[in-house]
């Protein structure tokens, strides 16, 4: 994964539509990561559950790094979490159902993003990487539809969104 | 003589009580401070005894090249300084604070602007400041992070010298919208309406400040730096909004794996 997206960066330049989508998807993994720590750390679920967040956790690292690799690549330097203030609506982390229906919100708008990235970017090369990071935001999405409503399964053709919509949908969170 | 010395002695102690970074407020130490256009409230807020000269860091730097009579340069980008340094035309500098930019509009916003992506609507009008300046450089930072490079730049209407003149034109309703620092929108409460630029596409905005070279001042200069890095220096710029300077930077590195866990609730 890492290989394949720094090298597509340095082949060739990557136009700057690219490297903002690139940008964007930097910025949703550092805010995934600081909602999973959070999640986390208020310890309130039971251990399997803790274990998944966990895991998921470690997942949006992995991506954070991924996508990074796509910027550091175009000679760029990516952003880091010190960069943001990461801000959530009181009472976010206080309960299992609040945390569920925050992560379903904020994992609904990265699934959405990556989807809306492969759907808006120019380079081809990036796409296959960006759609297996799709799949992995979808099994996090699923996470958290189960423990809301019992259900891990919703429609078929989850949609993509705009880097428009991704953005003002971060701007609630970031800062 | 006797009257003489007792003052001397008073002065002193006078002075050791105001601790060993500031200088006594009550004389101007006849410093020049030239200093970028968003510090215009801050600094005389940090030191009144000073003779301040406010313009786009750009200006000032080459001024200051040209042999103008600064004690001080303080600038709202770090390249200018560093390259005065490499000259050798001021001493090392040091970064001092950090700022953000927002989007400034006239509080009746007749374009019904809400957020960044309006500005590529046909028929804004928009100022910015042009690229030598730090403002004008950070906001062409912005479009190109935020892939938008052509469609802002096709509505910008003019471009300044200074960030002041870009949230004056904006708040008269000569513009539509303005990049401009978010401590100068702070100015003009009533006059503008700002939309924040999202964190993600933020450039890095840190300010830098050195003692001139040839100034004849150095201490008192380095005293002035000195107050602008001291603790109260640093809260009274928070206080007028800018923001501190950056923790260590680190990069979230992966998580260790669990190697346990006992099922409890779930």
């Amino acid at each position: 994964m890492f290989e394949t997206l720094a090298g597509s960066a340095a082949a060739d330049p990557l136009p700057d539509g690219d490297l903002a989508f690139a940008r964007l998807l930097v910025g949703a993994e550092l805010l995934a990561a600081d909602f999973y720590t959070q999640a986390i750390a208020a310890k309130q679920f039971g251990a399997v559950t803790q274990k998944y967040l966990a895991i998921a956790l470690q997942n949006e690292q992995a991506h954070y790094q991924s996508v990074s690799l796509i910027l550091s690549g175009a000679g760029q330097t990516p952003a880091v979490a010190t960069d943001f203030n990461f801000s959530y609506p009181g009472g976010s982390f206080g309960s299992r159902r609040s945390i569920a229906t925050l992560g379903g919100k904020l994992e609904a708008v990265f699934l959405g993003a990556y989807l809306g990235a492969i759907a808006g970017i120019q380079t081809p090369a990036l796409a296959g990487p960006l759609a297996r990071i799709a799949a992995s935001e979808s099994q996090h999405l699923s996470l958290w539809e189960t423990e809301l409503d019992g259900r891990p399964l919703t429609g078929a053709f989850p949609a993509p969104i705009t880097i428009e919509q991704v953005s003002d949908a971060m701007d609630a969170y970031t800062s | 003589m006797r009257v003489g010395v007792l003052a001397l002695a008073t002065l002193v102690a006078v002075l050791g009580a105001t601790g060993a970074a500031a200088r006594p407020d009550a004389a101007p130490s006849g410093l020049t401070v030239f200093a970028a256009s968003s510090l215009t409230d801050v600094f005389p807020a940090i030191d009144k005894n000073e003779t301040y000269s406010f313009a786009g860091s750009n200006t000032l730097a080459t001024q200051i090249t040209n042999g103008a009579p600064a004690d001080i340069f303080a600038s709202a980008n770090t390249t200018l300084p560093a390259q005065l340094y490499a000259a050798g035309t001021v001493e090392k500098p040091v970064n001092f604070t950090r700022n953000r930019l927002v989007i400034v509009v006239p509080k009746a916003n007749p374009k019904g602007i809400k957020g960044i992506y309006d500005l590529t609507k046909p028929g804004v009008q928009i100022d910015i400041a042009n690229s030598a300046v730090p403002v004008g450089s950070y906001t062409l930072s912005i479009l190109k992070n935020m892939g938008l490079t052509s469609q802002i730049l096709a509505n910008v209407v003019s471009q300044e010298t200074d960030v002041r003149t870009v949230l004056t034109k904006v708040s008269l309703g000569q513009a539509d919208a303005g990049f401009v620092y978010s401590t100068d929108a702070q100015t003009v409460p009533g006059q503008v309406t700002v939309i924040n630029v999202p964190a993600w596409a933020q450039p890095k905005v840190t300010y830098a400040l050195a003692v001139v070279s040839k100034s004849p001042n150095q201490a008192t200069a380095q005293a002035f730096v000195n107050e602008v890095l001291s603790k109260a220096g640093q809260a009274k710029m928070v206080s007028y909004g800018f923001l501190p300077l950056m923790p260590t930077v680190t990069t979230p590195a992966p998580a260790k794996k669990k190697t346990s866990t006992t099922a409890k609730k779930n």
